[in-house]
């Protein structure tokens, strides 16, 4: 219901413009924001509803599934890719990301660990900027 | 007369070798997520200008079946589609690598693969002409209920659900909103950022959904959890499962050889709907989910069917389906080859080649499969934590490779995050990835409808596509509510009793 609000909120600001058509580019969104509010109604009263009559349990992680702060944990690391690959360039970025990546599933801090990220690394690099000729992010320092 | 003159294409040219690294090229580009079937091609393009006419398209088309097939191997091995035509792959195919069946799931979808490359090309060689006047039948409001259908159909079957299904199918539709709006050149959602001019690509949507998604649920998690180590070697399906394979690849072949002729519908539509529709006329449909060979058989064989016959529409009028297609007219384009009827008659032999080499690649297919698909197996059994490294840095820089912009990046660990929350309370994926692809399909040809009418929704009763498909759409949702609801009265009784 959050999200259809925000997004009918945001769909009130979209332009009018004469070459939009019968139906203009606000129509179809509008829509949406309005099913996906009658849907999120419909699930929270079934959602109450079900709660009354049996006491339902909220999710709880299986031994196959992380618990939430740690899922969490794994994100950011990935956002902290973004920063470092805009300060320090590709390769450097993408050895630190494979390091904390592989620290954070407890592998051992060693040498071992260093070498495979360098190896990685350096993998990708030759795979997408040597060999696909496509670019990567470029360090704004060096 | 024709098989004479395709063996001696074969036998005086390079065509065998320009098939073969099309194909390992398209593979390559493939698996690897971001770099889509079109970008594959469009790498080639500069080798091009040097070739012959003939070998420059059989590369361009060889080099698109391999990467259709390739987009399969990482949607199996680490639950990340390489292509958007993989995403439904990824739902049976890597639970079974979760079983420890990797090596059999590989080879089903190698199977698959090879199954619709034929069909595909058997339908391009003897019905490019009828087929397309099929394709010239459809209308905005038929290619509008064709989207809303495909949404239908996998709201009400991808879960216990409907609600949350259609939750999920909005959220995706609502995606694909944001950007341009390609009839007013309003933008729409985009909040100040040039970056989201373009939209949102359907891509950073799966990746995020599925493979960042999974990266963090199985974070710290010990590998005897995570399913068992296995054999590094594909196994092709015995002759029982290729006959229980059957039903579910005919479906397959049938939807992805409809879906190739509609401009716009793709390999995404068609490997979802082959998905669905295999579940529904399965005699196991309790398996799907739950890693169903059937599950992986049906989208295989459906969208590797769409790499061949996406290319009627395309040389019999000119019209490219796909941006896959769109780079193979550029390579026609290139070297003075304007499609159409007059291509067959006053080019048959480039017609020719392209029949003999798109045949040379998919027969290749399997070999080059078993030989490759080993070390994919041997890669992804690698420790654990090193191997969340290797796959987060792939997705990453494979999503990089799209527009150069660490602002796709971003785009993807917010969808990562919107998986994980989406899996923590029970919504499925399939409705919201295929909401991104239909978005535009289904909009602008709401929008392209209504502006024919005056904006009179009466327009969608006047043809006779648009009513047969919003039938079934419609009977597709009270179908499944009247399913909900038994199963509801069911559990009521169960727990009165």
């Amino acid at each position: 219901m959050v999200i259809a609000a925000l997004y009918f909120a945001a769909t009130v600001q979209i332009p009018v413009s004469t070459l939009g058509g019968a139906v203009g580019p606000h129509a179809f969104p509008t829509v949406l924001a309005f099913l996906l509010g009658i849907i999120g109604v419909s699930l929270s009263l079934r959602s109450l509803f079900a709660r009354r009559l049996v006491h339902t349990k909220d999710h709880t992680p299986s031994e196959s599934e992380a618990k939430p702060l740690r899922a969490l944990g794994m994100l950011g690391i990935g956002a902290l890719y973004i920063p470092f690959a805009w300060l320090f360039g590709y390769v450097p970025a993408l050895f630190l990301l494979i390091t904390a990546i592989a620290l954070y599933e407890r592998a051992a801090p060693s040498w071992r660990t260093a070498t495979i990220a360098m190896g990685g690394s350096l993998l990708f690099w030759l795979l997408f900027v040597v060999v696909l000729g496509v670019r990567q992010p470029q360090s704004i320092l060096f | 007369m024709e098989l004479f003159q395709a063996f001696t294409l074969l036998t005086t040219t390079p065509l065998i070798v320009v098939a073969l690294i099309g194909l390992i090229w398209g593979i390559l580009g493939g698996a690897l997520p971001g770099i889509s079937p079109s970008i594959s091609m469009a790498l080639l393009l500069p080798f091009t200008y040097t070739l012959a006419p003939m070998l420059a398209i059989v590369l361009l088309a060889t080099a698109y079946i391999g990467a259709e097939y390739g987009g399969s191997i990482p949607a199996i091995l680490i639950r990340t589609p390489g292509t958007n035509a993989a995403a439904a792959t990824v739902l049976d195919g890597y639970e079974m690598r979760f079983q420890g069946r990797a090596g059999e799931a590989l080879g089903i979808s190698l199977w698959s693969g090879v199954i619709g490359g034929l069909v595909g090309l058997a339908m391009l060689i003897l019905l490019t002409e009828p087929l397309s006047r099929l394709a010239l039948a459809f209308r905005p409001m038929s290619y509008f209920a064709l989207g809303i259908l495909g949404l239908s159909v996998i709201v009400s079957l991808s879960g216990k659900s409907l609600l949350k299904g259609a939750a999920a199918a909005i959220l995706g539709l609502m995606v694909a909103t944001v950007g341009t709006d390609p009839n007013s050149g309003v933008g729409r959602f985009t909040f100040g950022s040039p970056e989201l001019l373009d939209g949102i690509a359907p891509i950073f949507v799966m990746v995020g959904l599925f493979a960042v998604s999974e990266l963090m649920t199985r974070s710290g998690v010990p590998a005897s959890a995570l399913g068992k180590q296995e054999p590094f070697r594909v196994r092709l399906p015995s002759l029982k499962l290729i006959m229980r394979l059957k039903r579910s690849q005919s479906i397959g072949a049938l939807i992805g050889t409809f879906e190739g002729l509609m401009p716009g519908a793709g390999g995404s539509i068609a490997s979802f709907l082959s998905y669905n529709e295999a579940k529904r006329w399965s005699k196991q449909p309790e398996e799907f989910g739950h890693g169903s060979p059937e599950g992986i058989a049906a989208p295989e064989t459906s969208n590797n069917t769409v790499a061949s016959t996406a290319l009627i529409p395309l040389l019999s009028f000119g019209i490219p389906g796909s941006n896959s297609a769109a780079i193979l007219l550029g390579g026609l384009l290139i070297h003075g080859l304007l499609p159409g009827p007059r291509l067959f008659e006053e080019n048959s032999d480039i017609i020719l080649g392209l029949y003999t080499g798109s045949f040379v690649a998919v027969v290749s297919l399997l070999i080059v499969g078993v030989l490759v698909l080993p070390v994919c197996i041997w890669l992804v059994n690698r420790p654990r934590a090193y191997l969340s490294g290797f796959i987060f840095a792939l997705v990453l820089s494979g999503i990089y490779t799209v527009h150069t912009t660490l602002f796709d990046v971003g785009i993807v660990l917010v969808a990562g995050l919107f998986g994980y929350a989406m899996r923590f309370f029970g919504f499925p994926f399939l409705p919201a990835v295929l909401g991104v692809v239909l978005g535009g399909l289904v909009e602008s040809n709401y929008r392209r409808s209504m502006d024919l009418s005056g904006g009179e929704h009466a327009i969608f009763l006047e043809d006779p596509i648009a009513i047969g498909l919003l039938s079934v759409a419609f009977l597709f949702v009270v179908g499944s509510l009247v399913r909900e609801g038994r199963e509801a009265m069911r559990a009521g009784r169960k727990m009165q009793s």
